[in-house]
């Protein structure tokens, strides 16, 4: 590059500024604790020795949500925690990013019942969604660097430009009193 | 099938004198007999274990009265306390003499008790979105080189060649 | 005026004052403040309510039910088979005890018997099961007290445990590997070295953690007289498992109830007398090392012949089978689309999981559903002791006392 480089020799690179703040944005994503079930035995495995994530920037789980910027959703979601979700959710601070990790979080996998919320995105806007019951956690980190990736292209709000319409607070599914079946997405 | 079925008054000397033999509270949970054929809609199951003798003993008893009512074993075994609620919340049962009968596992608010035969299991029809299709040429022809087939990126969305991926 | 702890959430949702504190009471100047569901140190999501003089709890009331997933309900749903996957999930740490006290109930309904070399492989991933399961107790239980570097260790060697499970059953957890009549598939070539392997490292690293911690006195400063349980507590509460025995009750499904191949190994049952914290510590760690002995006499002993009782009637027949015979196709369609029906009755079956005694109640009406099916989970009602534990400790020590009760919320809510 021109300018600064030119002038007073190669000890200065030069970027855009934008640039260089998603790229320390995606270096040190902080994730908030948000283990709920089976999901959250592999997220803690991803942070150990074997499938390190601190290769990521990413060990420092923040049990603040002030503090974090990446809330993933490790497991099933009942109705009981479904507004604490989203409360957790409003409590954190911008920018910040979900990953809908697992089956149970994505569509509430194996288990379409009653007692669950059918899916964290119909609580919270989604980013990613990883897929598996449990997913293994290479595929977590797949999951959290694909991401990284929308990060250092400046895509903050991917996810929630996805889901106009959003219901908010208490977004949990209605159910008809006859059949017990719930009304889909709010 | 039951071999030991107990009425409500019943319940509580029984119990009193098997804890006295040495008998432990091993589970108590509840049953709704819609369709098994007896005169009582509700009743509870417990099982209970004794540690010396090595053997295990079910126990039957029969909620009677609207809203179902048994009585409660909490004074005997402390750790009825959980089962019992749990009973309550998700069939209805009533305990009488149980210190805080709450719902513990649904919210409080919610109406309804899960477990009966009568409440739906809360199935969402699950709604299926058709994808684009990976085409390459008709069925049984090997493919015609890219023109024919469509480009998914390593996400398996369809790439268009005018846009950015 | 103060609050009974009968009425203690009515008044708390009725008077809420801000987002910290609970509620006050200006007469005993008790506070009353809320510690999860989302917090550090909850193992999942466990919410507790507690009274506080200071930085002294008086009270302690845990609530459940952030997890509940309606599992009794929906295995009512499924096949006698397919209910195993749904059970495999409830206590997600011990994946093979739920699906192992389910396949105990529902064997008893079907009066069926598992051949020797199924009980024996069901044994072996129980123990192993025991082994994964108290690694990560160890994790949690140094991680909630500062010493971080436990959950490292605990975890390293649990990936190893779980190299084996994916080499056996393809899965790292919720596998549905065991089924009424024995287990899905048999044990693959090369299993007996990877278990021997196994049975080799972990003395060494149990060693060495016991080395790290059980001498230490930071350690010994926060578990010797913490969360203390008397005998008479736990009989009463109906707690089981390592808590049980770290107040001398001489209890334990394996050795007294014997099932699957238990009654072919010899082991020893560590027995603590103080109740305390340190107690369930040194309660736990003898546990794995006799698991690793139980699993060295199961090596040995392995022996050949069928993995599952191979009665069509309950299980799909070997696909070379559908071939030659009309009935073998007939028994496989059959069994995939209706299951198999288990004839009326009820049955209640036990093991001793980590966490204490869980139990399988199956009820049948004939059909090809449970029509009931309930898991008595350990973790349960051993909740219900962290009223005894943490009552007159701080704050902290309740930290260590959750940690050593070791729930696992997702058997609790179901």
């Amino acid at each position: 590059m021109g300018g600064v480089s030119d002038t007073m020799g190669t000890n200065f690179v030069t970027a855009q500024l934008d640039k260089l703040v998603n790229w320390a944005r995606k270096s040190s994503l902080w994730p908030m604790t948000f283990g709920l079930a089976c999901c959250a035995i592999e997220m803690m495995a991803t942070t150990m020795p074997r499938h390190d994530l601190a290769r990521f920037g990413m060990e420092a789980f923040r049990a603040s949500p002030r503090q974090a910027d990446l809330m993933i959703v490790a497991g099933r979601v009942s109705q009981k925690m479904a507004p604490i979700l989203r409360q957790v959710y409003d409590q954190m601070t911008e920018p910040k990013w979900v990953i809908s990790m697992g089956a149970c979080a994505s569509t509430s996998g194996v288990f379409n019942n009653y007692a669950l919320v059918q899916g964290v995105d119909q609580l919270v806007p989604v980013d990613i969604y990883v897929p598996g019951c449990p997913p293994r956690p290479e595929m977590l980190m797949d999951g959290i660097m694909l991401l990284h990736e929308r990060i250092k292209r400046g895509e903050y709000f991917a996810g929630r430009e996805k889901q106009d319409g959003l219901a908010g607070v208490n977004a949990a599914p209605h159910m008809d009193p006859e059949t017990h079946l719930s009304a889909g997405r709010a | 099938m039951i071999e030991v079925e107990l009425t409500g008054s019943e319940w509580l000397e029984r119990a009193t004198a098997l804890k006295d033999e040495g008998w432990w509270l091993a589970d108590l949970c509840g049953l709704d007999r819609l369709h098994l054929g007896f005169d009582e809609r509700f009743g509870i199951v417990v099982q209970l274990l004794h540690r010396e003798r090595k053997e295990r003993q079910t126990i039957h008893v029969a909620a009677s009265g609207e809203p179902p009512t048994v009585p409660s074993i909490t004074s005997l075994w402390s750790g009825a306390n959980f089962f019992e609620r749990e009973a309550y919340d998700l069939l209805g049962i009533h305990f009488e003499g149980h210190p805080n009968l709450d719902r513990i596992l649904m919210p409080d608010d919610w109406v309804g008790h899960p477990l009966r035969k009568d409440y739906g299991v809360g199935k969402v029809p699950v709604d299926w979105i058709p994808q684009p299709v990976l085409q390459i040429g008709a069925p049984g022809q090997s493919p015609k080189g890219d023109e024919a087939a469509v480009r998914l990126d390593h996400l398996g969305q369809v790439i268009d060649e005018g846009g950015a991926p | 005026m103060s609050v009974t702890s009968d009425r203690l959430i009515e008044k708390v949702e009725a008077d809420g004052q801000g987002a910290y504190v609970e509620y006050y009471d200006e007469t005993e100047e008790h506070m009353v403040i809320n510690m999860g569901p989302v917090h550090p140190s909850t193992h999942g999501v466990l919410r507790l309510l507690l009274e506080l003089d200071g930085e002294t709890v008086v009270k302690c009331l845990p609530i459940i039910g952030y997890l509940h997933t309606g599992m009794e309900k929906e295995c009512e749903d499924q096949t006698w088979r397919a209910a195993v996957t749904i059970v495999t999930r409830m206590d997600y740490l011990g994946c093979f005890f739920n699906e192992q006290v389910y396949s105990l109930a529902v064997e008893d309904l079907l009066g069926i018997e598992v051949p020797p070399r199924g009980r024996y492989i069901r044994t072996l991933m129980a123990e192993m099961n025991r082994l994964s399961s108290h690694l990560v107790w160890f994790g949690t239980q140094g991680l909630d007290m500062g010493a971080m570097s436990a959950m490292f260790y605990g975890f390293r060697e649990r990936e190893v445990i779980i190299d084996f499970y994916e080499m056996v059953t393809g899965l790292r957890m919720n596998n549905g590997y065991f089924m009424p009549g024995g287990v899905w598939e048999d044990l693959p070539d090369g299993w007996e070295k990877a278990a021997r392997s196994i049975v080799a490292l972990l003395p060494v690293r149990i060693k060495e953690y016991e080395d790290l911690l059980s001498e230490n006195p930071v350690f010994l400063e926060r578990t010797k007289g913490i969360g203390v349980i008397t005998q008479e507590e736990v009989l009463a509460l109906g707690a089981t498992g390592p808590i049980a025995r770290a107040t001398g009750v001489d209890w334990d499904l394996r050795r007294d109830m014997p099932y699957d191949a238990y009654d072919k190994v010899s082991f020893a049952v560590p027995l603590a007398n103080e109740g305390d914290v340190y107690a369930r510590y040194r309660v736990r760690m003898a546990e794995m090392r006799e698991s690793v002995k139980i699993l060295e006499q199961l090596i040995d002993q392995m022996p050949d012949g069928d993995f599952k009782n191979m009665d069509p009637k309950i299980t799909h027949p070997p696909r070379q089978e559908m071939n030659r015979s009309m009935e073998a196709v007939i028994h496989h369609f059959k069994l995939s689309t209706q299951g198999y029906t288990v004839p009326a009755g009820e049955s209640y079956a036990a093991v001793e999981s980590p966490r204490g005694e869980l139990g399988a109640y199956a009820v049948s009406d004939g059909g090809t559903s449970p029509y009931r099916l309930h898991v008595r989970e350990p973790s349960f009602v051993n909740l219900q002791s962290l009223g005894p534990m943490a009552r007159g400790g701080l704050v902290a020590d309740l930290i260590a006392s959750i940690a050593s009760v070791d729930p696992i919320m997702g058997g609790v809510d179901r």
